[in-house]
């Protein structure tokens, strides 16, 4: 009988058991047990206290909760916790370095792309994850990268040019 | 917050399929897309959680030259969007993948999971059917291949019998200067099911086949209408014939969404647009 296997019968025996979560969160090791049903998203706020990922519809819908999982960006809402064993998970608080902000951060308040802020985590990261896996996008590239994010004062196009300037001023730093 | 309930991801597919045949209320996870917002709007009553993605059979996604396109059911819609096979050869479907939902949700939802789901108004299975996707399930009593056009059978309900398992679905290849198209009309982008979708393909032999969400109660095929259809000859008079015919195959209903005079006039838009696009013809 494999580790789960195993793993599966306390559960039973013991009513709802939690489980060992070890993942790899900002660049930490972190080891927690939680309840199965725990969704991702109220496992790093309330487990981890990063409370920059916000939850505002709860359905993946509006993107405020979105982190980038193994490379990818997702909803975290509607990720259970324990789906998360063994991934490398980046969130907001992961972007700025030394306590400097990164230049995406930095192009997001220099154009004004945010106004109450609350969708401003969600974008950062869906931006982050487009520009690692592809450092060089069209427009309706990050439009559609962006497509499951919603912004209710700001509207899109200051994040557009903040996201375009985020891409100039990368280029010009990697040396390209 | 939602429903207690264990979680169990096995390696091996005949754990997952005894899991699920003994326990009562368990519930298959691959994107968890559609079963979380069930689980957080506490519409169903968990007690068992079976995670497939540790799954190897899951992961296939490959194409064969004869034998065509494998996807398991873990592979997200993402990767179909991705691949340059499926562009080349399955066009409706790369472009049912790519209108589907919002781009973290195609992350993480499942093609299969868009089928086992059974929402009428899904956006892959019109693409898959003009295909002639068949579903490879397994369960206790060994394997079973069921075409998809048999696969629902009703409002979010299946042939899927206890126990059962959706392993993959399976696409033939099609012949040289095969053609197909997907085209959906919803009130807005990315947040939104479609009112209406609609998959055109034209084979080689100048036959079409015709796929349509969210006018049923299942996604179909119009058998029958594609039959008239091949009988005249695809042109465009027959497809200005078909745009009207269209509305005596199916049966839309009125919802949140739209009205069903709605539905019939965009599915006859829908169905002349797309044929006349296969066919290089301007409306």
């Amino acid at each position: 009988m494999d580790k789960e296997c195993s793993m599966y019968k306390e559960h039973v025996e013991s009513g709802k058991r939690k489980v060992t979560l070890s993942l790899t969160v900002n660049g930490r090791h972190v080891v927690r047990d939680v309840d199965p049903n725990m969704t991702l998203l109220h496992f790093l706020r309330d487990n981890l206290k990063l409370i920059g990922t916000k939850e505002a519809c709860g359905e993946g819908e509006c993107g405020a909760c979105t982190i980038i999982m193994n490379g990818k960006a997702v909803t975290s809402c509607i990720i259970l916790a324990v789906e998360a064993e063994g991934a490398q998970i980046t969130t907001v608080e992961g972007l700025a370095k030394d306590g400097k902000l990164s230049i995406l951060q930095e192009e997001f308040i220099s154009q004004d792309a945010l106004q109450c802020g609350f969708c401003t985590p969600g974008f950062l990261m869906s931006t982050r994850a487009l520009l690692d896996n592809n450092p060089n996008p069209t427009d309706e590239e990050i439009i559609e990268a962006l497509s499951g994010n919603l912004c209710r004062c700001t509207g899109y196009i200051p994040i557009l040019k903040a996201v375009k300037r985020t891409i100039e001023r990368e280029r010009k730093e990697s040396g390209f | 917050m939602i429903s207690r309930f264990t979680y169990f991801k096995p390696h091996n597919l005949n754990e997952a399929v005894q899991y699920l045949e003994k326990e009562e209320n368990a519930f298959v996870l691959a994107g968890g897309t559609d079963l979380m917002i069930l689980l957080r709007r506490n519409l169903i009553n968990a007690e068992h959680i079976l995670d497939i993605k540790a799954l190897p059979e899951m992961d296939l996604f490959n194409f064969v030259d004869g034998a065509g396109l494998t996807i398991g059911a873990s592979v997200v819609v993402n990767r179909v969007v991705d691949s340059e096979v499926v562009s080349a050869k399955y066009p409706a479907l790369h472009q049912a993948a790519a209108s589907l939902a919002s781009f973290q949700l195609r992350n993480r939802a499942t093609v299969v999971g868009n089928i086992c789901n059974a929402s009428p108004g899904a956006d892959l299975p019109p693409a898959l059917l003009v295909y002639d996707a068949v579903v490879n399930i397994t369960g206790p009593q060994g394997t079973r291949q069921v075409p998809l056009n048999e696969f629902f059978t009703g409002v979010k309900r299946t042939v899927l019998q206890r126990g059962e398992l959706v392993v993959s679905v399976q696409l033939p290849e099609p012949g040289a200067g095969d053609k197909s198209v997907y085209l959906r009309q919803a009130r807005l982008r990315g947040h939104d099911l479609a009112t209406v979708g609609i998959a055109c393909r034209l084979k080689p032999d100048g036959k079409v086949a015709i796929g349509i969400g969210a006018v049923a109660p299942t996604p179909k095929r119009l058998f029958a209408l594609e039959d008239k259809i091949n009988e005249r000859g695809i042109s465009k008079e027959t497809i200005e014939w078909a745009a009207q015919e269209i509305r005596e195959h199916i049966h839309p209903i009125t919802d949140v969404r739209s009205s069903a005079q709605y539905r019939l006039q965009i599915a006859s838009v829908l169905l002349k647009r797309g044929l006349l696009s296969l066919i290089g013809k301007e409306e």
